[in-house]
């Protein structure tokens, strides 16, 4: 087990910086989500704390130690790659035991721990197959035990789910979750795709162009998102989010606003007219046109149809406020009176 | 009618098919014919298409000629001594162009390009004269050693390695592999198409050589089989045919045989040679 | 710690260093040293009384009437071995296109040719061209067809020694046009069909311009190969008749032990023709085929 500290971290790639005095820690034992668009550098990021990508400058410490001059395979490090990078010409039993034979572990105790990982993760009786006659979720599990024999003190985990069927990412996101408890290692998780991050992180890591945008605990960042990326990016549909002047914003999340045929009333009110219904079961995404622009709007209620005139409203502790450079405004700040003031203004003129 | 038709034009294009096919087995199997002929059937007109005693005494002939117990092992030496070395030097080399980026690597892979494009038929004086300046001109190194480098081959292994997932190495790395180990371990046992396909061209093209040998050895001790082959013309006298059509058949059957068990490996080995 | 960021740096360069050696050794260094022979009057039996004569050699070489014919005769070869191959190995390849039993053994067949050894083939072919034993005329008598000389008469040896050539070469390239036509997706013709194309047009538009990276190499291996034409000529003809399938090849060769610095320069002229033909080629491969 260990903590990770990357510290001034800048990665150039032709001459251009992707990553840029970059601070981060993660702690011991927690299982953290990097999430963010592709480019943002959460891929580059994880493969510089693998090794296999060496940093312009900076240090990295794993456990207290700096690995920066370290090569890949010494740093106590496992990785689960995308496309889960098995070894096609060797048995199961071979991928799982390839790094333990590389680090010198003799052979009864390599038999052990590969029997018993195989137990772990249901491969028992696929040790002596060949990776092609294996499922894509045998497969991943086949990535999994090879990373998890050599009881690394960092998992490492690069979009493993990705290439896997829906119904099969959602059994193994509580698969890792259960795995996560289990070890109680230090878990690094990339992902492009929030509802992944939100679903297993102990702590998410928003990432864009290069910069952390935020690091909180998945409830906090959704709901006090530290600016109108962060919003937008956490979140189905993503937080609507309108201009007012002085290049201040306001924002709420769908499922904030009530919806209603009679007139309401709140912090913010607008009225308009259904342009998109999308009924998805449980609830129900409408898409609002109104004078304030357009505004996505997630409902209980079905029976609103397409094209019938309607009105929302939001409460004030629902509103979101970010200022000129897209900083969030926290109610204790004294612009957020001011973004009261311009929302009011807004709404009587 | 229209149930006629098409299997008359099904045995039409079955018999125009082995007609073409003919075109090119009917040599081989004149020459068998004929290396089985007497001197006097090889004379006769219309010739004849099938002997009416099978002579295997021309073989015997045709081996009496020359030392091919000499040239076989000659051929065979020469052989296998290149596609080993080949291996051992190729294999490292498409390694390290396809897989690490290092400065002058481009420049250095144009060269192998240059070796590519530039034949022996080219170089053979100046190799020719170095040989015999090293003191080795009388033995089978200038038949060996001038290939050390296929150029080919590396071209070909590299793409093949090059189509190997950068996550693979990236795994074995953090399974804290050697480099060596990877390409041992990992990118080998990946390739073996790619491999058998350029041990089976070498081989091929090596065995069967004519030139090079022809001009790089003046003595019979270093002589592979097909200049032994070749001179039978010389010694048998160019009208034995039936002599000269044995010692061919000597030349030609093991490769016939091999192709005749193997033809369906060594197609794709030649078609995946071509299209890459 | 820095040993592996060292061996970082160093290793790709170990791994290259053999096959690099072989090429500066026995390609790079002998091409020098032909280029310094080409210049000099070289006494095989004792190199010190070699003599340099400045371009002395060249100038000879484009005085002398039977180079201009080795040279004629290696262009026509190649042209008539090119043009003959490409065609016919096409129209093969068109009409055994289809994945069957039959054309894959058809295939075999006609490529076996290719993996024997040009002693052997040319051995048979002397023997089937014999003008009066021989199986050719035979067949040809047999047919109602006029005979040839074949080998034996300066009209038709060129010709005769093409023939070999070609027949030796087109199992080869029929295997990889048939892999190329095979690897064109067929909802391409589908959609050609759905547009009303004739047969012709769906071959000169879609077929031809699909496969023309595989024609291009075929164009490429093939002229180079042909311009080194040797083992047939040396083994059919000698040459002859008359220096009618004398090439550059067999010219260097007849010349390499009595006038070393003359088949130097001529090993020269030889290496530019091959190389100006291929940047020709590659020049138009970057203009010209760009299907894939």
């Amino acid at each position: 087990m260990a903590s990770i500290q990357l510290k001034q971290i800048t990665k150039t790639f032709d001459k251009h910086d992707v990553i840029k005095d970059l601070n981060l820690d993660i702690e011991d034992g927690k299982f953290t989500v990097l999430v963010g668009p592709s480019g943002c550098g959460k891929t580059t990021l994880l493969r510089m704390i693998a090794g296999l990508e060496v940093q312009t400058s900076g240090q990295i410490y794993v456990g207290g130690k700096d690995v920066s001059k370290v090569a890949p395979g010494q740093r106590g490090i496992a990785m689960v790659f995308q496309n889960y990078a098995i070894y096609p010409t060797m048995s199961v039993r071979e991928n799982i035991e390839f790094g333990l034979k590389n680090n010198k572990v003799p052979k009864a105790e390599r038999t052990e721990l590969v029997e018993g990982i195989a137990e772990t993760v249901g491969l028992s009786d696929y040790l002596d197959r060949k990776p092609s006659t294996l499922s894509g979720g045998q497969r991943q599990r086949v990535a999994l035990a090879r990373a998890m024999v050599k009881k690394p003190a960092v998992f490492l985990m690069d979009e493993p789910l990705s290439n896997l069927d829906a119904k099969l990412r959602v059994q193994m996101r509580i698969e890792l979750i259960e795995l996560h408890k289990k070890l109680g290692t230090t878990f690094v998780y990339v992902t492009h795709d929030q509802v992944e991050a939100m679903s297993m992180a102990d702590k998410i890591v928003l990432m864009n162009k290069g910069e952390i945008q935020q690091e909180a605990p998945p409830e906090v960042m959704y709901h006090t998102p530290s600016n109108a990326f962060t919003a937008q990016f956490i979140g189905v549909p993503p937080m609507n989010i309108s201009a007012m002047s002085d290049g201040f914003s306001f924002g709420f999340r769908p499922e904030s606003a009530s919806l209603s045929k009679e007139k309401l009333l709140g912090a913010f009110a607008a009225h308009g007219r259904i342009v998109t219904r999308e009924m998805l079961g449980s609830e129900t995404i409408y898409q609002l046109k109104t004078e304030h622009g357009s505004f996505m709007i997630k409902s209980i209620d079905d029976s609103f149809r397409v094209d019938d005139e309607v009105h929302i409203a939001v409460k004030q502790d629902k509103l979101h406020f970010f200022d000129a450079r897209q900083k969030r405004i926290a109610p204790s700040e004294p612009a957020y009176e001011q973004s009261l003031d311009l929302l009011r203004g807004r709404r009587y003129g | 009618m229209t149930q006629v038709f098409p299997i008359a034009r099904r045995v039409l294009e079955y018999v125009l098919k082995l007609c073409l096919l003919m075109v090119f087995i009917f040599p081989f199997l004149w020459m068998i014919s004929t290396s089985l002929q007497t001197f006097r059937e090889t004379l006769a007109y219309p010739p004849t298409l099938v002997p009416a005693v099978p002579q295997f005494v021309n073989y015997l002939t045709a081996l009496e000629a020359g030392p091919f117990g000499t040239y076989f092992k000659n051929s065979i030496i020469i052989t296998l001594s290149i596609i080993v070395m080949q291996m051992v030097v190729l294999i490292p080399a498409a390694y390290g162009f396809a897989k690490y980026s290092f400065r002058g690597s481009g420049f250095l892979f144009s060269l192998v390009l240059l070796a590519f494009m530039i034949p022996g038929q080219v170089t053979f004086i100046p190799v020719y004269l170095m040989m015999a300046d090293w003191g080795i001109g009388r033995t089978l190194l200038p038949q060996i050693i001038p290939f050390m480098t296929n150029a080919f081959g590396i071209f070909l292994l590299r793409q093949y390695f090059k189509q190997v997932p950068e996550e693979l190495i990236e795994a074995a790395r953090l399974d804290n592999a050697s480099e060596l180990k990877i390409l041992w371990k990992l990118m080998l046992p990946m390739s073996k198409p790619a491999l058998a396909t350029i041990a089976l061209f070498s081989f091929v093209s090596h065995w069967n050589d004519y030139f090079w040998p022809l001009v790089m050895t003046d003595s019979a001790a270093v002589r592979p089989l097909t200049i032994g082959i070749a001179m039978l013309r010389e010694t048998e006298g160019i009208s034995n045919w039936h002599v000269i059509m044995a010692g061919n058949v000597i030349l030609v059957l093991p490769i016939l045989l091999v192709y005749i068990f193997c033809s369906k490996q060594i197609v794709k080995a030649f078609v995946y040679s071509g299209i890459k | 710690m820095d040993k592996h960021r060292f061996m970082k740096a160093v290793l790709p360069y170990l791994l290259v260093f053999p096959a690099m050696f072989g090429i500066a050794v026995f390609v790079i260094y002998p091409v020098l040293y032909l280029g310094y022979l080409s210049f000099y009057k070289y006494n095989l039996m004792n190199p010190a009384k070699s003599k340099f004569v400045g371009l002395e050699n060249y100038a000879a070489i484009f005085a002398r009437d039977d180079f201009y014919k080795s040279l004629f005769n290696t262009a026509v070869y190649t042209f008539g071995t090119v043009v003959l191959t490409l065609a016919i190995s096409l129209a093969i390849a068109v009409w055994l296109k289809r994945s069957t039993k039959l054309n894959a053994f058809v295939q075999a067949g006609i490529f076996t040719p290719h993996i024997v050894s040009i002693v052997s083939i040319s051995l048979v072919w002397l023997w089937m061209m014999e003008p009066n034993l021989g199986f050719l005329n035979f067949a040809l008598k047999s047919l109602g067809l006029p005979t040839s000389q074949w080998l034996q008469s300066s009209d038709t040896a060129l010709l005769s020694v093409i023939i070999v050539s070609v027949w030796q070469g087109i199992g080869y390239y029929v295997l990889i046009i048939v892999a190329a036509l095979q690897g064109i997706s067929p909802s391409i013709y589908e959609a050609a069909s759905l547009d009303n194309a004739s047969n012709w047009k769906v071959f000169y538009k879609i077929t031809l311009p699909m496969i023309s990276p595989q024609l291009f190499f075929i164009l490429i291996i093939m002229t180079i190969g042909s311009f080194k034409v040797f083992d047939t000529v040396r083994m059919m003809t000698n040459g002859g008749p008359n220096n009618a399938t004398n090439t550059i090849v067999y010219y260097i060769y007849q010349n390499r032990t009595t006038n070393i610095g003359y088949a130097s320069a001529t090993g020269m002229v030889l290496m530019a023709i091959i190389g100006i033909l291929t940047f020709v080629y590659f020049r138009m491969l970057a203009k010209k085929v760009h299907y894939q």
